[in-house]
Parts: structure tokens; C-alpha cells; sequence
């Protein structure tokens, strides 16, 4: 602390000073001994629903978890419950577990990018002193991967290894110093192979892909996975169309850039079970992998989930280098510690893919969008991770929140020899979400039409099914699109700012949660189960396997223990880190915790609140239903004065069982279509957005800053306005960066070219544009009290309303991101050739007159508004599917209404000439269609 | 390694005695000619508040003060700073109270996964140390070089402002939602 | 990241420092001298051409001196880029060097010395190994350049330091002093067009401090830089230009991030009469930026005329 601050005193001198209880200082009567003045706050009727006698309005409707509203958390904006730890520099994070008697672990890496292992000679860094433990690819044969259908990785090298910076060998030595020393000692011989690094040529057939799947290999391309899908019919259609649109892209690929590196710390106890630490989002897949790898059964591994310095899907697979601390310290006898230098995070990679996206879309007369085609080379790298689900995501997840004619994707990831893609924030869903949402900001203009208008005149409706099935719960991506057009001032802007500023729109749609597990266990096992326990002190210990991971997930689930049992926050204690002590949960990934954690959390709460209402009704003797809970009370309805506290009901139902315990689970309704991959996308809820972004070009240079974004997100209820808020803000900033600046470089020699911060160009504080908030209420029907995600969604909307903004500012569109100056000045030079320009201030800002069409829009819209406002408040409870607004009869498939209507999962021989780039993938055969050919 | 003629490292370079009063206690330890502050106050200080994000003055994260001064501990040598007074982020509470831009950060939503939080916490108390009246601009001049990738920075300069306004005396220090309540009411319905 | 072994020496005078590096060169040894570190340190971090010794320079009293006429090597960048004593157009391109945070430890004689950069070469160990090492690191392999192949006879990494241009417009002189002695020469003379030796100082030798003529209150102009982001980020190029108060034919401009060496431009200058846009397109013509650092060097080049026409704006 400096000189010259002054430690402030608090309000009240008893309890706190500056905002920390201060020990020993808090009145502490002992449970039970009787007080003499019980006071209880009021209950705050502001976060109490209007239906259930409150103040907080409900435009959306009532909710099944509205009589379970106390007025105590929900819906209040909530520091999280760790940030203490976090300002002080007690979290702990991967580098801070410090074990006694710790050796230092690192890894040797493959300087090639893809070479056969011909030998390893360990002995030179054996012999070194200090070195105590050296492990190859031999030591771990067991194949892992995050998904079942793609173990396609080992902790070592156990044959090849696939890029630049794959693990090879480990080493664990008593200090860094000659950790590293015996690493450079590992002589490995190799046989370089031929690399692959670009996407397309990974389409194509070779001598020796990268990896090998038997008869199921596609050819002998390095094709990890096509997809096929086709929607409705897209040719019949086509004669309607008024306007077309062709849009090829290019997306660099982006990492997660979180600021903590990875580090895992493994120690075999005294009884020989692993205790292994690790920043994890996955901790209970890695603990599958762990247990596969290291061939010991899952009970004798206990996974502990340090704080997670940053997630955002990169620490969301189970690692090779957790497996190597494991195996060294399993060799070693003592707790091995690795932390990874910056360098070796973009090494491990699974960011966002490169990608090569062609989005072809068709609109007729009515501005219906008739026709939507989407074509997506994915770039997979090395490995599979989360690929298998990212190829399906780059078209199912554009089916929404459009209501669409036809759907066609064609999609592939291909293997090349560069640090694996997977899962970031916005997974599979960000690329093409641009591509298309820019593809109907060009749809707008060739029809003279607003986008925003045009959206709103095509969007699906709450409670309705997508084109390929996705069942639709709550929608308030109209309230978002009406809410930004409003804050941002757009009709006064849209195609009216100068030469040099411009506004844009973009929307979103995101899962909320994977509809199924990775792992399809027997006997339907929960997606996320959480254990309440509570003592005779009255503490609420919560145990989760919720990972978080700075996004409060742990706030979340105590905030609703906390609402359902009308308690003080910090009266709920949740346990979260250790996989010995919280029940499975799948993860921190596809923005499933809040809605699955919470809500297994509020099952569990229901539990004990009977219980304790129960005791209560025992104690006043009134039935329980005639009572309320508030603020650690207990009390009939319609007198407070009849009471008892919350303690007393507590060790009354305690009087037999000793402390109650109460477990909730979460699984998915079942859902969704027959086709094969229909899976993929299936979420019990989703989320929506619009974002309005404001940017200014310098026109010589042609470098973009964002100025403002009114960015409006419907997350169906926020449980915690801050946190939402915070979320929005937080993918704001990511998915700017990957439009602006942020790229993964691989340079001629396809060696990546900027692994560090200070060439991967993540945004400073002054690239940050002043972002509004607005969160949308939908109250999703079977969200935690309404709750939907809200950590995914939001990235999306980002990245095409500034493109279109740049659109609106400079009158060019550049379908290469990031939107480097280079580019974006390339693309103006050519214009002004082109125009034969000198001076680029005098370029002519785009103007848009708006036709006929317009009216009409803006009429169907009116209509639709009161459509969608009668079917989220269930006044209008009929089935509708995509295709109504095409003349379909919302209750039959439209299959068997329409002969033409098909959908088909695998291309047919007509339609082979005629396939996009990834499309081409499907002209191979896989091997075992393959027989009799060679 | 590829190249044959490379040669790996050489031994070690010599220990020798550095000293600093770290969060008002005077600690003295034996650190390598050549070590780097971030390490000696990780390694050998006990100050894991510190982090290591990138090692090369692009993330902030392991900002540290030296006499008052913020100073990337990544990029300082650590015999340059002996005898000095350091400052981490473990130094910015007084005992059990959070200084008020520990607190505004939490209340604030300054902090998300808090990997980067030391950092900022000590760059921005840092800046109102020496100006408790600090603009937008010239927060964002203070935490130019600390990098964050959860909040998109937009609640961290709210929190600094929060915490600008305590120093200033314009604002009581924040009782947030997380505020200790006595233990719950033990008794019957009087009332 | 582990710091390669060393010995750090903590001279207390520019005598002492003077003497320890002529007895390292008496026995032979190789040192490197730190100033700042900022550049110095994620090199050594790198194992990027480090020395078994390193001389500090910072308990030295004496030399971050800053006024108008006289800046000390020692001087942090941050300081200077807060002073009111200093030149405008020196204390705007210093507030431009990197972030705040880096600026506190950065110091004026370091970013004049600043080793030159190139993404094939500013990068870890292993990442070197793994393209076989580069001309300038070549860890005694003889690798080749890996910009500009098939020549190893020059390193054509990239000058990136914002101030060097605004020093050269005012005309500022260099003081350096070594084992034998000092010197003075202009800040023009200063560079070496070549990425490895990068400028005149020889062995032992160190940069003492800039002077400026006495005149340079009065004159006045601007640098610019160009970023992707306005924080950390190295000038991708940059431009300054300055001319007495009153008196446009005074005008000279200098630019950096574009070769080896930062260069002032006083040929292009006078051929062109003082028309900045003749300006622009002689320096576009006689700049030749390689492709090693993050924008394309084709871009690069290009506003290197936009950025000297806004420097030059009056």
C-alpha cells in the first residue's frame, strides 16, 4: 500500500471497513441459543414477478420457477463469490500450485511439421545430473481425444508427429534450468514427410495423410470429416428469386488468447492415487483421458480444477502435456510441475478454424429468403478435437433465427500439419454467422430494402422449429433488433454518415448448451448433477463440477441455492474443484452450465426448501404451502409476526438425519430430427442477439476503429445483470479482435508466425468502443428461472455489423478477416482506380433509396411482431415450422406436404459435379466402399 | 534440436544476495546474477499474486510497484531493484480490509477470471495514487499495457473510476452484495 | 522463460562501466549492455545472441538528465514522454513507443540502440530450430537469411524505433563513450546499414547522451506513426518532419520501421523544392521495406507517403 492512501472507514465499524468482513468481528450468536431482536430484511418485491405479487414485469410471461422467487439474488447484479480471491492474489491458479519436493517437467517438441519418429535416444539427458525422470511416446500408447469418435491423439509422439511444436518426449529435472538443458539433450531422428498447409490441398489424395482411419478413411485425402445436408429444395425456389447474393471468405484462424498459460501440476499420493491440477473447462474429460492413458481406473484419479486464468474453449480438451506431468511424475516419485511458456499455448492452439466459407443467398419477391446455400472448408490442423462438431456447427447453427425456404451446407475439415483447431467461444458458429449475416446486408441493398427491416420481416417466431428441426423456445431476437435499431439512433444514420463513417447490424444465434453429452453413457446419465449439504451451522456447501472459469459459474449456481432458501449469499460455500468431492458435470463448454447447472442446483434446492417448510409447518402448525422463505425466515403468508427462523426449521428437520443432504440433476428433454447429424445443433434453448456497431475508417490508411456498439443479447432472463453484462462487454472485445486485427499467421514455410502477444493482436484498451448493454428478457420456459447463455452468443453479432459498417462507411466489402489496414486500404486503392479517384475523401459514400418493398416489409413485420408477442406469452400455443412463412402447414413435416420438399444427408450422383469447395470432399469413397476398385 | 553446432546452455550464472522490503516486509534471498524480478518474487518471494502471462511486457500481468513506481516485473532485472521498496498486488490490501480498488474491481465486474486482475489492480492503484482525478483517457493510459481478454476493459475503467471517487472522498467505500451478514436469526417468532 | 546464464555487472560510473568492459575485452569475453531491458531481456529470454555478461548501466547517476538541448541515455521513455522540457515532437513519439507500462522501464539510449527485428528472428529457441536458424542467430550454422534467401551477406532486418526520426529532423548529435575515449557525431551518422552490426558503436562502446542544437525551440512539426493497435505495437513505419518556425525551406524529414536504419531524407527533400508531395514519392521511390515484420512491406511502403504528408502538415 502507498504512503499516501488512507484506509477508509466504513459505515458500520462493527461489521465492516472497505468492503471485507472483518474477523472476529461479526455478531455470532451460537445456532439455536435464542436472540433477542431477529431482524429480517424486507422482501424486495422489485425482483419478486409481477404474477407472483412483485414488481418485476414480465413481458414474456409467467415461469415455473416463479414461485420459487424470493426476492434474494436473482436478477441483482452480483460480484461473483470469488472475486475476493481474485483481488487479492489468493487465487490459485495452474503456476501457483507449489507441491513440497516439486521437479520441474518439459516437453520436447517436433521442430518439423510432419515427420515419422524413426528413434529416440534418451540416455545423454538421463545421464544428466539432476534429471529425474525422462518419458517417451512408448510410456503411453492409449490413444485420447475429447470426443469418442476421434481419439486421434497420444501424450508423446508415438509414430509421427504432425506439427511444428507436437509433443515428442518429456523430461523432469530438479529446476527449470536443467529441465530444459536435459530436453535439448533428447536426440530423435526423424524422416521428414510433406507437409500439408493448405486447406484445399487437404481434399486431396496423397501418399500419407496425417492420420489414418482405417475403412472409414475418406480416400486417402487428409478429410477428417464432410458433412451433407440438404433442406427443402433449392432449385424450385430459385426461379422466384429477386436478389442474389454470392459471398466467398476467408477467416484467418484466431486463438483464444486467454492470459493464462497452460500449467498442470501432477502428484501420485502416499497411497498412490493421482492428484493432478489443472486449469480445465473439461476436468471431468480429462479425467476419462487420464485414466485411457495412464491405465489406471477413474476412482483412483482425483482431477483438480485450479482457477482458470481464461478459457473460452482452449482449455476445453484433455491435453498431452497433463498426461506427461503424470506419467514423469508417476516415473519420478514427486509432484510434477510444467508451465507453459506463450509460445507453446499457440502451439497447443484449438482456436477458431481457418476457414474458407461461400454462402450463396436467395431472396424472391416478398424479400422471403428462399434460398440459403453454405459451403465451409474448415482448416483442422492436426488433430481432431472438437472438429467432428465444428464441421456440423458451421452450417447448423446459421438455420436460425431466419426463417428459411431451403437449407443446403456442404462442409469439411480437413487435417493439415499446423497446431489443432477446436472449440472457441461462439464454437463453429462465428465464420459463417459473418458470411451470412453480411450476405444479407447485400440482400437488403440489391433490394433496396433496410437490413434491419428485412430481418425483421424473416425472422422464425418463439416456439417454433428450424428448418432442420431445432426446436425453438424462447425468441427475443425481435425485442434485440427493435431494442439496438433504437439506441444506436439507425434510421438517422444507416447509409447517411460521410465518407469514412459507418454504421452496420449483425445478428446471432447460439446454442445453449449441447443437447447431448460427448460421451453417450448407458442409462441416460444426467448432463449435471449438483449435491446440496447443509449443517447445523445453516451453511449452504454446494457441491458442482461446474468449471469456472471466470465467467461466475459458481456465482450462478449459489446465487440460485441462494434465491430458492431466501439466504445471504455468502452463506452458500460452493465446492467445485475437486472431482472426489463434486459430482459429474460435463464441462464448461457450449454455454451449458448456466442453464443445466443452475437448474440441477434449483432441483437440488427444491429438495431441502420442502424440507425445511415442512419442519417449519411442523413447528407453526400451518400447512407448508401457506408459508414463505425470506431472508433466513420462515412465515405464514399473511402475518410475518408468525415465524420461526430459518435455523429452527433447519434442526428441526435436522432432528433425525443429521445434516441434510439433497442431490438435483439436469437432462435434456428429448428432441430434435432423425437425419443423421441432427444432434449436432440441438440445444434445449437458445440464444440470441443483434449488435449495432459504429466505425470510423481512415480512408488514406485504411485503418478501422470502432467507435460504439449497441449490442443487445437475449439471454432469457439475467441472473446476474453484471456478469451478463460483463459477458457481452468481454465478447465485444474478442470477436473485435478477430475482425480487426487478431490472426493466426502461417508464413511460407507454414511455420506459425506470431506466436507471442505482441504479434497476435489482441485489441488494447484503446481499440475498445463504448459498448451498451442491453440485456433482452425472453424467460426461456426450462432456463433457471428463465435463464438462457449468455457467454457465447454475444461474440457473433460483432463481427458482421462492423464489417457492414466498414460497407457503410468506405462503399467496398472485403471478405478476408481480420480487416488488416492492408486489406482494407487495397480494396479502397482499387475502388479509386476503378473511379479514377485521387483523393480517397472523395469517394462517394454509399446512399441506399429504398424501394416498394419496403412498405411491404415493414407491414409484414408489423404482423409478425404480433404473432411472435402472442406465441412467447403461449396465448398462441400452435405448432409452427420453418416454412409457414413459405404457404407450409405448420402441423405436418413439410415432407409430406410438398413432394420437392426433401432432406437428404448425402449428395446424390447428379450433384456431384456441382458441389462448393468443401462439397468436393464427397466425391471420394470411403475405403470400405472402395473395394474392388484397386 | 536441428542444428548440430548449437550448443546448450552453459552453467548457471552466480547467486548473489538481493534484498527488498516486498509488501512492507524486508525479505532477503539468494538470487542468480541474472534472474529476473518476476521469478525471485514468484519463486523465491512467495508472491504468486504475481502472474506470468506472457514473460515479455505484452500481457501486464505481472505488474508490480517499485517505489510506487508500476513496473513490469517480467521485463526488470532483479539486482537493479534490490534494496527498493516492491509492492504486489498482495501489498494492496491493509490486512483483512480490500483497499477500495480491490473492492471496486470486485463489485464492478472488473474481474472475470482474474488471471489478469494483480495487474491492473496495481497499474491502477498506481495512477490514483498520484492522481485522484484521473479522465477516462488518462485511465486508459495507465492500463495500456496490461491486457485483458475477459472484460473487454469497459468494467475495468468503470471500477478504476469507482475506486477514483472513494480516494476523492465523494463516495463511501462500497458495501456490496456480498456484504457479511451477522449469523441468521437463531430465536422464535418474536418479533 | 528462463534467462540464459549471465553475470550482470552493476557499474556506479560511467569510469567503472568503462572499466569493466575493457577487462571483459581484455579476457576475451562478450557483454552486452542493458540499459532499459525492455528490448534486451525478451531477446535474452529468447536465448537471441546472449552474452555470459551483461554491464547495466542503470545505477549510473547521472545520466537521465532531460532538458530541451540535452537528453541522457539513461533518460525512461516515460519521462521524457511527460516532460515539458522536451521537444514536442520527441515527447509525442515517445509517448507512441509500445505501452505506458514498458515505457516506465524504456529508455532513450535503448530505442536509438534497438536491436533490429524480423519475425523470423524475434522468436524462441525452438521456434528457430525449427526453420534451421536464421542469418542473423545463426548459433554458428551459417544459416542463410530467411527473408531475402540465397544471400547471407546482409541482414535486412527492420529498424523499428519510434524516436530515432524526430531526434534526426532537429538534428540532434550523438555522444558515445568506450574504453577510448568519447565521440560526437550526428545522430545521422549514427546508423549502419545492416540489421547485424545496426550502427558505429564499437565494442565497449556506449551511448552517453543526445544533444540538440540550441535553436531547436524553434522548430516545429510532428511523427507519425503506424500501428494496428494503439498500445504496444512497434511502428510498422513512421514519419517525422520538422522546419524552423516560419521558414518551410528548413524542412526535413526522417521515417524508421522501413530499412535496417532509420534515415533522414535530405536529398529527397531538396530535389523537391519543398513540394511534400514530390516529397512523399521520391522517399516512396528510394524506401524498399522487406516482408519481416506484421503489415506487408508492399502497404508499408505505400504509407509511408501518408505518413509523411501528415507529418508535414502545417
Amino acid at each position: 500500500m502507498s504512503k499516501d492512501y488512507v484506509q477508509q472507514a466504513g459505515m458500520n465499524k462493527d461489521v465492516r471497513v472497505d468492503g471485507k468482513r472483518v474477523a472476529g468481528k461479526l455478531r455470532f450468536n451460537p445456532p439455536g441459543s435464542g436472540g433477542s431482536r431477529p431482524e429480517m430484511a424486507e422482501r424486495d418485491l422489485e425482483f419478486i414477478p409481477e404474477l407472483e405479487g412483485g414488481n418485476e414485469p414480465q413481458p414474456a410471461g409467467a415461469h415455473s420457477h416463479d414461485s420459487f422467487r424470493t426476492g434474494t439474488t436473482v436478477g441483482k447484479r452480483t460480484p461473483l463469490v470469488d472475486a475476493n480471491a481474485k483481488v487479492t492474489g489468493q487465487a490459485w491458479y495452474g503456476d501457483d500450485i507449489r507441491l513440497p519436493n516439486e521437479i520441474i517437467g518439459r516437453i520436447v517438441r517436433s521442430p518439423y511439421h510432419y515427420a515419422k519418429v524413426k528413434s529416440i535416444d534418451t540416455t545423454k539427458a538421463e545421464e544428466l545430473p539432476g534429471v529425474i525422470a525422462v518419458s517417451t511416446g512408448v510410456d503411453a500408447p492409449s490413444k485420447f481425444g475429447v470426443l469418442p469418435v476421434t481419439k486421434d491423439e497420444h501424450a508423446m509422439a508415438v509414430e509421427k508427429v504432425r506439427h511444428v511444436g507436437d509433443l515428442v518426449a518429456c523430461v523432469a529435472a530438479i529446476d527449470e534450468e536443467t529441465a530444459r538443458q536435459a530436453a535439448a539433450l533428447i536426440e530423435v531422428e526423424y524422416e521428414v514427410l510433406d507437409a500439408i498447409h493448405d486447406p484445399k490441398k487437404g481434399l486431396l489424395d496423397v501418399d500419407d495423410p496425417i492420420h489414418w482411419r482405417g475403412p472409414y478413411h475418406i480416400g486417402s485425402t487428409n478429410v477428417q470429416k464432410r458433412v451433407f445436408q440438404e433442406f427443402g429444395d433449392r432449385e424450385s425456389l430459385e426461379d422466384t428469386t429477386k436478389a442474389f447474393h454470392n459471398g466467398k471468405w476467408k477467416f484467418m484462424g484466431v486463438n483464444h488468447g486467454f492470459t493464462e498459460p497452460h500449467a498442470v501440476v501432477a502428484h501420485w499420493d502416499s497411497n498412490g492415487r493421482l492428484q493432478l491440477y489443472t486449469p480445465q473447462q473439461v476436468p471431468h474429460y480429462a479425467h476419462r483421458a487420464l485414466a485411457t492413458v495412464l491405465e489406471v481406473p477413474m476412482h483412483q484419479i482425483n482431477v483438480i480444477r485450479t482457477f482458470v486464468g481464461g478459457g473460452f474453449g482452449g482449455k476445453s480438451d484433455p491435453f498431452p502435456h497433463e498426461m506427461c506431468a503424470a506419467i514423469l511424475a508417476r516415473k519420478a516419485g514427486r509432484p510434477v510441475r510444467i508451465t507453459f511458456d506463450r509460445e507453446e499455448v499457440f502451439w497447443v492452439n484449438r482456436g477458431r478454424h481457418p476457414s474458407h466459407i461461400e454462402v450463396k443467398i436467395n431472396a424472391n419477391d416478398d424479400a422471403k429468403i428462399s434460398g440459403f446455400e453454405i459451403d465451409a472448408l474448415i482448416d483442422g490442423g492436426g488433430f481432431a478435437s472438437f472438429g467432428h462438431v465444428t464441421s456440423y456447427y458451421n452450417g447448423v447453427l446459421a438455420t436460425a433465427p431466419y426463417e428459411l425456404g431451403s437449407f443446403h451446407y456442404t462442409g469439411a475439415r480437413v487435417w493439415t500439419n499446423k497446431p489443432a483447431s477446436g472449440a472457441m467461444r461462439g464454437h463453429g458458429a462465428v465464420n459463417t454467422r459473418c458470411a451470412i449475416e453480411v450476405g444479407l446486408d447485400d440482400i437488403a441493398e440489391k433490394l433496396q430494402v433496410d437490413p434491419i427491416d428485412l430481418r425483421l420481416a424473416n425472422l422464425l417466431p418463439p416456439h417454433s422449429k428450424t428448418i432442420t428441426g431445432f426446436r425453438i423456445t424462447s425468441n427475443g431476437m425481435r425485442q434485440a433488433l427493435e431494442r439496438v435499431r433504437e439506441g444506436s439512433n439507425w434510421d438517422e444514420k444507416f447509409r447517411k454518415l460521410p465518407i469514412g463513417k459507418g454504421i452496420g447490424i449483425g445478428c446471432g444465434f447460439f446454442i445453449s448448451g449441447s443437447g447431448l453429452p460427448i460421451h453417450w453413457d448407458p442409462h441416460n446419465f444426467p448432463h449435471a448433477t449438483v449435491h446440496l449439504q447443509i449443517d447445523m451451522d445453516g451453511g449452504v456447501t454446494v457441491h458442482t463440477g461446474a468449471a469456472d472459469i471466470g465467467q461466475g459459474s459458481s456465482t450462478a449456481v449459489a446465487q440460485v441455492v441462494a434465491e430458492v432458501l431466501a439466504l445471504p449469499l455468502e452463506m452458500v460455500h460452493v465446492r467445485s474443484h475437486e472431482s472426489d468431492t463434486s459430482p459429474v458435470d460435463l464441462g464448461s463448454y457450449s454455454s451449458r452450465v448456466t442453464f443445466m447447472n443452475a437448474n440441477a442446483a434449483i432441483g437440488a434446492a427444491l429438495e431441502i426448501r420442502e424440507k425445511l417448510l415442512n419442519a417449519a409447518g411442523d413447528i407453526l402448525d400451518l400447512p407448508s404451502d401457506k408459508l414463505v422463505l425470506n431472508d433466513r425466515r420462515i412465515y405464514f403468508k399473511k402475518d410475518p409476526t408468525i415465524g420461526v427462523s430459518y435455523l429452527d426449521a433447519l434442526h428441526k428437520s435436522q432432528e433425525d438425519i443429521g445434516a441434510l443432504i439433497a442431490s438435483g440433476a439436469y437432462r435434456t428433454p428429448p428432441m430434435g430430427g432423425v437425419h443423421k447429424g441432427a444432434a449436432a445443433g440441438l440445444a434445449p434453448a437458445y440464444s440470441f442477439s443483434a449488435y449495432v456497431a459504429e466505425v470510423e475508417v481512415d480512408v488514406d490508411t485504411g485503418l478501422i476503429k470502432c467507435t460504439d456498439v449497441w449490442a443487445a443479447h437475449d439471454c432469457g432472463k439475467a441472473l446476474n445483470p453484471l456478469a451478463v453484462e460483463g459477458q457481452i462487454i468481454g465478447s465485444c472485445h474478442m470477436g473485435l479482435g478477430q475482425v480487426l486485427s487478431e490472426q493466426m499467421v502461417y508464413g511460407r514455410t507454414g511455420h506459425l508466425q506470431n506466436p507471442n502477444f505482441l504479434e497476435y493482436k489482441i485489441p488494447s484498451v484503446h481499440e475498445m468502443p463504448n459498448v451498451t448493454p442491453i440485456i433482452i428478457e425472453s424467460c426461456d420456459p426450462e432456463g433457471p428461472f428463465g435463464a438462457k447463455e449468455a457467454g457465447e452468443g454475444p461474440l457473433l453479432p460483432i463481427l458482421p455489423a462492423v464489417v457492414n459498417a466498414v460497407y457503410d462507411a468506405i462503399g467496398v466489402r472485403v471478405n478476408d478477416l481480420p480487416l488488416t489496414p492492408d486489406k482494407v486500404w487495397a480494396a479502397i486503392s482499387k475502388k479509386m482506380n476503378r473511379e479514377k479517384i485521387d483523393d480517397a475523401r472523395d469517394l462517394p459514400a454509399p446512399r441506399l433509396d429504398f424501394s416498394e418493398l419496403q412498405k411491404k416489409l415493414i407491414k409484414r413485420s408489423a404482423e409478425h411482431k404480433l404473432r411472435d408477442s402472442r406465441r412467447q406469452r403461449r396465448e398462441d400455443e400452435g405448432p409452427y415450422l420453418n416454412g409457414v412463412l413459405f404457404g407450409l402447414d405448420p402441423t405436418l413435416p413439410p415432407e409430406e406436404q410438398d413432394e420437392t420438399w426433401k432432406i437428404s444427408v448425402k449428395p446424390d450422383s447428379s450433384q456431384l459435379d456441382n458441389l462448393g469447395l468443401a462439397g468436393t470432399a464427397w466425391t471420394k469413397k470411403e475405403q470400405r466402399h472402395m473395394e474392388g476398385e484397386k | 534440436m536441428v542444428g548440430e553446432e548449437h550448443v546448450p546452455m552453459i552453467p548457471s550464472a552466480p547467486s548473489k544476495a538481493w534484498s527488498a522490503e516486498v509488501n512492507g516486509q524486508f525479505r532477503e534471498v539468494l538470487a542468480p546474477s541474472n534472474a529476473i524480478l518476476l521469478d525471485v518474487l514468484r519463486d523465491k518471494a512467495g508472491c504468486l499474486g504475481v502472474k506470468r502471462g506472457c514473460d515479455m511486457g505484452t500481457c501486464g500481468c505481472c505488474t508490480v510497484m517499485i517505489d510506487g513506481v508500476p513496473r513490469l516485473s517480467c521485463l526488470t532485472m532483479a539486482h537493479e531493484v534490490s534494496g527498493r521498496e516492491i509492492t504486489t498486488v498482495e501489498g494492496l490490501a491493509n490486512g483483512s480490509h480490500l483497499a477500495p480498488i480491490q473492492q471496486c474491481f470486485a463489485d464492478h465486474g472488473g474481474s472475470q477470471c482474474g488471471f489478469c486482475t494483480p495487474g491492473f489492480l496495481v497499474a491502477s492503484q498506481a495512477l490514483l495514487n498520484n492522481n485522484p482525478c484521473p479522465t477516462e483517457k488518462e485511465i486508459a493510459c495507465a492500463i495500456e499495457g496490461n491486457l485483458c481478454r475477459c472484460t473487454g476493459y469497459q468494467q475495468i475503467v468503470q471500477s478504476i473510476q469507482a475506486a477514483a471517487a472513494i480516494h476523492r472522498g465523494e463516495a463511501d467505500a462500497v458495501v456490496s452484495n456480498n456484504a457479511a451478514h451477522s449469523d441468521p436469526h437463531p430465536s422464535g417468532p418474536e418479533m | 522463460m528462463l534467462m540464459p546464464p549471465f553475470e550482470l555487472h552493476q557499474p556506479k560510473s560511467v569510469s567503472e562501466a568503462c572499466a569493466i568492459a575493457k577487462q571483459l575485452m581484455l579476457e576475451g569475453d562478450e557483454f552486452d549492455w542493458i540499459a532499459g531491458g525492455t528490448d534486451l531481456i525478451p531477446n535474452y529470454k529468447w536465448h537471441i545472441n546472449s552474452k555470459p555478461h551483461v554491464i547495466s548501466l542503470a545505477a549510473i547517476d547521472g545520466l537521465s538528465e532531460i532538458t530541451m538541448t540535452e537528453i541522457g541515455c539513461m533518460a525512461r521513455l516515460h519521462d521524457i514522454a511527460e516532460s515539458e522540457d522536451v521537444h514536442p515532437i520527441v515527447s509525442e513519439a515517445a509517448s507512441k513507443v509500445a505501452s505506458s507500462l514498458i515505457r516506465r522501464n524504456a529508455t532513450l539510449g535503448g530505442n536509438l540502440c534497438l536491436d533490429t527485428r524480423c519475425f523470423w528472428f524475434n522468436q524462441t529457441e525452438e521456434w528457430r530450430s525449427s526453420i534451421d536458424w536464421c542469418h542473423k542467430c545463426d548459433c554458428g550454422t551459417g544459416a542463410d537469411c530467411r527473408v531475402i534467401p540465397n544471400q547471407n551477406e546482409l541482414c535486412v532486418a527492420t529498424y523499428q524505433g519510434d524516436i530515432a526520426p524526430t531526434l534526426m529532423v532537429l538534428d540532434a548529435r550523438v555522444h558515445l563513450i568506450g574504453p577510448d575515449g568519447t565521440r560526437v557525431m550526428p545522430l545521422v551518422e549514427f546508423y549502419k546499414l545492416d540489421g547485424m552490426t545496426r550502427n558505429v558503436l564499437q565494442p565497449g562502446e556506449f551511448m552517453l547522451k543526445i544533444t540538440l542544437p540550441d535553436d531547436v525551440a524553434d522548430w516545429i512539426g510532428a511523427y507519425r506513426k503506424l500501428r494496428v493497435r494503439d498500445s504496444w505495437d512497434f511502428p510498422e513505419a513512421g514519419a517525422a518532419a520538422a522546419w524552423k518556425k516560419g521558414d518551410r525551406s528548413t524542412l526535413r524529414v526522417a521515417t524508421t520501421a522501413l530499412e535496417s536504419i532509420p534515415r533522414r531524407h535530405d536529398a529527397e527533400v531538396s530535389e523537391s523544392n519543398g513540394d511534400v508531395k514530390a516529397i512523399c514519392d521520391a522517399v516512396y521511390k528510394s524506401t524498399k521495406p522487406v516482408n519481416n515484420t506484421s503489415l506487408p512491406p508492399r502497404y508499408r511502403r505505400n504509407m509511408i507517403k501518408v505518413l509523411i504528408k501528415r507529418a508535414c502538415e502545417e
